[in-house]
């Protein structure tokens, strides 16, 4: 069986400094993986890469067959290709409702579901429906993590690519966002690809992590292969500090558009 | 509350539809059809910029090119008056291409820059060529549209009224929405399948075909044309009456403008202190009411509570 | 071909001054200041009225007409931009709205004819079947001493080095202490001044009128965009180009179809190369 998501040999370079270094993996249909490495290591920059936002300088990236290459973001978007951002970034000035029917809107789904109703079916799915009519400005972050997630599955996507979902969240918050990602992959059959730099929260959620520092991948395997990597050891406790969740917003702390 | 609102647009419309009735000063009624077309602009302008949140520092190359392109056909040419509405706003729309295309597709100052340059150069260029513009005198001896005063009042406030319900029912319709969302964040929207690019133009397009034809009205209701539709004063004359009314809202911009076009000339010997009078409004504006004025008062007055249309 | 040479030199260097103070005051402060042909306008006119109106001879009123600019500039930064800074577009509409006043101050002060500075020089220098005013060569002359000043000011004096810090790396200048508020007041100084001094410079060979300050002004920022926001030797790269385009255009087709060269070449730029000839970024 072809892989959902097939990337080669990809390069991105900034200025003399190689964020993204001969990065190759696949992703089967299905899968749910997750890539785990410090900040800096380049998995926003290979997010951004795979969804349109930067140009890559070299290598491809095939999804369900197709390359991806020059196709801008919306496009991605439009062939099953959704993603959320690290830091939430809801659309200021609209309600949660809204919000997520812009992602109805697209055109993979526009003509097959009735925006609104869809729209609310998925606030249901992700436990925002009470708060459809609210201005996301009133928001808690925890529930903005969930707008954002319910606004890339609005699209439509068959992999979702998910940028640090846990970012800004309080240790309480965690885990009914975790549940929501397992929910996700189980009932609706979506391919997950999610980042973390912090190991705990791959244990339970991921079926393989990808290791990635400096802009290479060091490692690959399940969760319990990747903690005992002597690479992925060195990674870490070599830049101890960046593991930790220093930082961070507090929870629940509600904050406006980024 | 919807019906409270409803009931307060027909209330507006029937007084304005039967002010004819009662005023029977010619000069006044046409002060009244300059406030509309002013209402045309502005609403225009909110469309695509308070939309998308990409301002447009130069709508007067829209209005001047609708003007300019009406006068040209019937004064110079010979053609009916009738014809300049078609041929200026398809001529408002084109030009919105020339600049929207190259850069409405990058982020930053540019586009606000380059409408701002592209206006100013055209005025510039109808002095330049003034075999074919007429200089600084312009085009003068047009046709107008109609013959009464009383029936151009009504045409430009049929023409406003019909513009003002099209974009307010736009700008709530699906498209509406994802006009809002680029204004909200423009990465966000991309990454929720809108091509940003394409939609800032379009709305750009409707916005200058809009325009173009609150131009023509303007040229053949004056019966003359000047390099002053081009002005940067009559862009921002614009820009603030959007302010005044509540950018975004598209109905407070229509009624920004035309109380904003009228106080200068109620106020009378204002009329040569215009611009006095609307910067001051649009500092007291920036650092007092970044809301507008209008816009809030009407959802407060109506009971409604968030944005989009009334 | 010498005329070309000669003009095309005359105008780069007034484009020259009217762009490094704009591109100067984006790239420290990131603010786009729509009052910057004000400021050039507002040097002529304080030029013309300190000479013709009070009967100063040309040099003081010169020196004074610049540093009342210079003053002007430094007020419209702390009271106008100062408290709007976290809004570009709040920051756009406030400089325009200075420009505006600036044009409507002049119409009712002094009427909307043009009006006359006298000039530094009558001389006219003459070689090789050319004539070039004295006035336009000391432009040059002045223009490039100022570009050169700036140029050694920025590089080699410890508030140029802060200068460049903040329009380099923002975030780093502020966290090492750089007291930007007060920088932001220097650069707004040194830009109208330079501006204004144009102003002064050009003021008996073009003419002095309440509108005025666009077309510097249009000119100032296509420059700014083809050579890069914020890049100095950019504007100044890109002030040579269009000065010597629009000769050129003058001379081989009409002097009509100069104004349309900038426009074109903005449009050019931006489809072409977005970030400028020497920027580094298409957005800010």
């Amino acid at each position: 069986m072809t892989p959902l998501l097939e990337i080669q040999g990809l390069n991105k370079r900034f200025a003399g400094l190689v964020a993204v270094n001969d990065v190759s993996f696949s992703l089967a249909a299905g899968e749910i993986a997750g890539i785990l490495g410090p900040n800096g290591a380049g998995k926003t920059t290979l997010f951004n890469l795979l969804t349109g936002f930067l140009a890559s300088d070299s290598g491809s990236v095939r999804f369900d067959g197709r390359d991806l290459a020059g196709e801008p973001p919306h496009q991605i978007v439009n062939r099953g290709l959704a993603r959320t951002f690290q830091l939430c970034r809801p659309f200021a000035g609209m309600s949660v409702l809204e919000n997520v029917m812009v992602g109805c809107l697209a055109p993979r789904v526009r003509h097959r579901h009735a925006p609104r109703a869809r729209a609310r079916a998925i606030l249901e799915a992700v436990g925002l429906a009470h708060r459809a009519d609210a201005p996301v400005e009133v928001l808690p972050y925890g529930d903005l993590r969930r707008l954002e997630i319910a606004r890339a599955l609005a699209t439509g996507p068959r992999l979702l690519l998910l940028d640090e979902p846990f970012a800004g969240l309080g240790a309480t918050e965690i885990e009914p966002i975790s549940a929501l990602i397992r929910r996700l992959h189980a009932s609706e059959g979506l391919t997950i690809l999610l980042i973390e730099h912090r190991l705990r929260e791959f244990m339970q959620l991921v079926s393989r992590v990808i290791a990635m520092d400096f802009g290479r991948v060091i490692a690959s395997g399940t969760p319990a292969d990747i903690v005992r990597h002597p690479r992925v050891i060195e990674a870490y406790i070599g830049r101890d500090d960046e593991v930790s969740e220093t930082g961070e917003p507090p929870a629940g702390e509600p904050r406006g558009a980024a | 509350m919807k019906g409270r609102r409803a009931t307060g647009v027909i209330v507006v419309l029937a007084a304005l539809a039967a002010l004819p009735l009662f005023i029977r000063s010619e000069y006044l009624l046409g002060i009244l059809s300059v406030c509309f077309i002013y209402g045309i602009w502005a609403t225009s302008w909110d469309f695509m910029s308070g939309l998308t949140g990409r301002e447009n520092f130069g709508h007067a190359l829209f209005i001047g090119a609708g003007a300019y392109t009406a006068a040209f056909l019937n004064g110079k040419v010979g053609f009916a008056p009738w014809w300049g509405l078609p041929a200026g706003a398809a001529m408002a729309g084109g030009l919105s291409l020339v600049i929207g295309i190259p850069t409405l597709r990058l982020r930053g100052p540019y586009f606000a820059l380059a409408m701002l340059a592209a206006a100013t150069i055209m005025q510039r260029l109808t002095l330049i060529f003034w075999q074919y513009s007429g200089g600084e005198e312009g085009i003068p001896g047009l046709d107008p549209l109609l013959e009464s005063k009383a029936a151009v009042y009504y045409l430009c406030l049929g023409v406003f009224v019909v513009i003002t319900l099209a974009l307010l029912l736009l700008a709530g319709s699906h498209w509406g929405l994802i006009l809002r969302s680029i204004r909200g964040d423009e990465a966000a929207a991309q990454a929720a399948g809108v091509n940003v690019t394409f939609h800032k133009i379009a709305a750009l397009v409707v916005s200058a075909f809009c325009a173009g034809i609150g131009g023509v009205l303007y040229a053949h209701y004056q019966e003359a044309v000047t390099p002053d539709v081009f002005s940067v004063a009559l862009s921002i004359s614009i820009i603030i009456m959007v302010y005044v009314g509540g950018i975004g809202s598209l109905y407070g911009p229509a009624a920004g403008a035309v109380l904003l076009a009228l106080l200068p000339e109620l106020l009378r010997g204002l009329g040569q202190y215009r611009l006095w009078v609307y910067s001051l409004v649009l500092i007291f504006i920036l650092f007092f009411a970044p809301e507008g004025v209008i816009a809030p008062l009407w959802r407060r007055v109506t009971g409604g509570a968030t944005g989009g249309a009334p | 071909m010498l005329n070309i040479l000669v003009y095309g030199a005359v105008t780069s260097a007034v484009y020259a001054m009217l762009a490094v103070g704009f591109t100067l005051i984006f790239g420290v402060a990131r603010v786009l200041n729509l009052a910057h042909g004000a400021f050039y306008g507002l040097g002529a006119y304080a030029a013309y009225v300190l000479t013709a109106r009070l009967g100063w001879p040309l040099l003081p009123a010169a020196i004074v007409a610049v540093l009342f600019v210079a003053a002007f500039g430094v007020a419209v930064e702390r009271v106008l931009i100062r408290p709007l800074r976290n809004s570009a577009l709040a920051v756009l509409m406030i400089t325009i709205a200075v420009g505006l006043l600036f044009e409507q101050a002049m119409y009712l002060l002094f009427g909307s004819e043009a009006r006359n500075v006298p000039a530094f020089s009558n001389a006219t220098w003459s070689y090789a079947g050319l004539d070039v005013s004295g006035q336009r060569l000391l432009t040059l002359g002045f223009g490039a001493a100022v570009i050169g000043l700036l140029w050694l000011f920025i590089n080699r004096t410890r508030l140029g080095a802060a200068i460049l810090a903040l329009s380099q790396d923002r975030e780093g200048a502020l966290y090492v202490g750089i007291p930007a508020d007060r920088i932001y007041a220097v650069v707004m100084a040194i830009s109208a001044a330079i501006a204004a001094s144009a102003g002064v410079l050009t003021a008996p060979f073009l003419t002095v009128q309440p509108t005025m300050d666009l077309l510097p002004m249009i000119k100032a920022f296509s420059i700014v965009i083809v050579g890069g926001l914020g890049s100095i030797p950019g504007s100044i790269l890109a002030a040579l180009l269009l000065g010597y385009s629009e000769t050129i255009v003058a001379y081989a087709i009409s002097p009509a179809w100069t104004e349309i060269v900038s426009l074109v070449a903005v449009l050019l730029t931006l489809i072409l190369r977005p970030a400028g000839l020497l920027g580094k970024r298409a957005a800010f």
